[in-house]
């Protein structure tokens, strides 16, 4: 770590549940970026790709998407993430390959932070 | 109508009638086999084999019918009357024919695909197609083909019965969309529970509750919790309490053994899921405060099954190794008014013992 402050990133369709998440960061000092669609997120990312240290994505996304293409980027480039999801049961193949931890919603929010948090190698 | 026209109807419509003066306890037999024996002198259904064979074919509701590989298109020499009463065809209709005059508009390539393979290389397949009566309506016939040898083993018929599974095409297709129903129902609510969760954080936040807002939180998310597992198994109506437990107490479980979960399968309706819920979530919250797990090394057991005759949901709890009991800490939390109150709501019970290790609740939910 550079900084003693770490940066979180946040995916959620949801913009109430992306809120709460940011709330609950920005209560532990952590510096926030958010985004609620895929092209979004990975245009975060791109620029902010050295800034980042942990994530939390939700999995199901509006109109289809899925939060795998912003899961293979952090992968890509070493960043730790979390899953935070309501749907359990219908993730698809290629879900079921990612390796992150996956949070049950609903959940708190904090705890959400802190497990993402927990996911950076010291 | 006059005995005389009901005599006239008999062949094709008139199977009916034969099935009600068969009521009437005169035995009436399909003389189809009688008819197919006659035009095939060769092909002798003899012997006491032969009878059962012929009543068999006669009587039974399986329709069945019988294709000569050796003539051009193969067409069927023999139809029973089960055939006839699914299809709507006469005997006249069928006999001669290909059996593809059963197919329709919107009948799949793919099972006349299979059944063209398995003719070709004489094997036994089970097809459901779409079919279509002679009135036009289709239905799904479950059909199950093979051939069937001479005693020298050659080829002689190919066999065909078919079963009209329109009805259990129905059902299992009312199956399948429940079972997406209830997982598209389980994604949302689940998805509103942490939109409510989100909308009570940030009002406690902006109105400087916090801590309040905390609470209303971790009973909610209780509450989600419980209904996780109810929404996933929606379609069976009642719930497996053990699933609903485990993932109600999931957030205090951390696997190193300070939860202990024992059950027998019990299975309870949807109803009481909240109350179930909301009290385990209340014990847990003062065991984390005041209790067992107040402190290093104490346990809880949740143990779950239902009463003898069934009518009773009895869950216990027990907290072992925590510090010693002070009543006044206990007595005056509005959790425990919360959940007096739920559980008389219920018509259930709850009674508490305070031993040197802890906390002995039992609940008693009627269901």
């Amino acid at each position: 770590m550079i900084c003693d402050k770490y940066a979180i990133f946040l995916l959620d369709d949801e913009p109430l549940i992306l809120m709460d998440l940011e709330f609950a960061a920005e209560d532990r000092d952590y510096q926030v970026f958010s985004a609620s669609c895929v092209k979004k997120a990975l245009d975060i990312l791109e620029k902010h790709r050295d800034g980042i240290d942990t994530a939390v994505l939700d999995v199901t996304l509006q109109d289809g998407e899925t939060c795998l293409p912003v899961a293979r980027w952090l992968e890509k480039n070493g960043i730790p993430y979390v899953l935070h999801s309501g749907d359990l049961n219908r993730q698809n193949e290629k879900l079921r390959e990612l390796s992150a931890p996956l949070i049950a919603k609903p959940a708190s929010s904090d705890d959400v932070i802190k497990r993402a948090i927990g996911q950076i190698a010291t | 109508m006059s005995f005389k026209s009901d005599e006239d109807h008999i062949g094709n419509t008139g199977e009916v009638q034969m099935d009600k003066s068969q009521a009437r306890s005169m035995p009436s037999f399909d003389d189809s086999p009688d008819r197919f024996r006659s035009t095939h002198p060769d092909d002798r259904f003899s012997g006491a084999s032969g009878v059962l064979f012929e009543q068999a074919m006669a009587q039974t509701r399986m329709a069945i019918c019988l294709s000569d590989p050796h003539a051009e298109d193969l067409p069927i020499v023999f139809a029973n009357r089960a055939f006839r009463q699914l299809t709507g065809y006469s005997e006249e209709e069928i006999i001669g024919n290909n059996c593809r005059f059963l197919q329709g508009p919107r009948t799949s390539q793919e099972p006349l695909e299979k059944i063209r393979r398995a003719i070709e290389e004489e094997d036994v397949v089970v097809v459901e197609v779409l079919n279509y009566r002679k009135d036009g309506t289709p239905f799904w016939n479950a059909l199950h083909l093979g051939p069937i040898y001479d005693a020298d083993g050659r080829l002689v018929y190919f066999f065909g019965s078919q079963w009209d599974v329109s009805d259990v095409r129905a059902a299992r297709e009312e199956e399948r969309i429940a079972r997406v129903m209830a997982r598209e129902l389980s994604h949302r609510m689940k998805n509103m529970f942490s939109v409510i969760s989100g909308i009570v954080n940030i009002t406690g936040r902006t109105r400087g509750i916090r801590s309040e807002a905390a609470e209303i939180n971790s009973r909610i998310q209780a509450l989600g919790r419980a209904y996780e597992t109810t929404l996933d198994d929606a379609a069976e109506g009642d719930i497996d309490m053990g699933d609903a437990i485990r993932a109600i107490l999931s957030p205090y479980d951390d696997g190193d053994g300070r939860l202990n979960l024992r059950g027998d399968g019990t299975r309870a309706p949807f109803a009481g899921i909240s109350v179930v819920g909301l009290l385990l979530h209340e014990l847990a919250a003062n065991a984390t405060k005041h209790g067992a797990w107040s402190q290093e090394g104490g346990t809880v057991s949740v143990v779950w099954g239902s009463s003898a005759d069934g009518n009773e949901l009895q869950i216990d709890w027990l907290e072992q190794g925590g510090p010693p009991f002070e009543a006044a800490k206990i007595q005056d939390g509005t959790g425990t008014a919360i959940m007096e109150r739920l559980v008389a709501g219920g018509g259930g019970s709850i009674e508490r013992e305070w031993t040197d290790g802890g906390l002995l609740a039992k609940l008693r939910i009627g269901v």
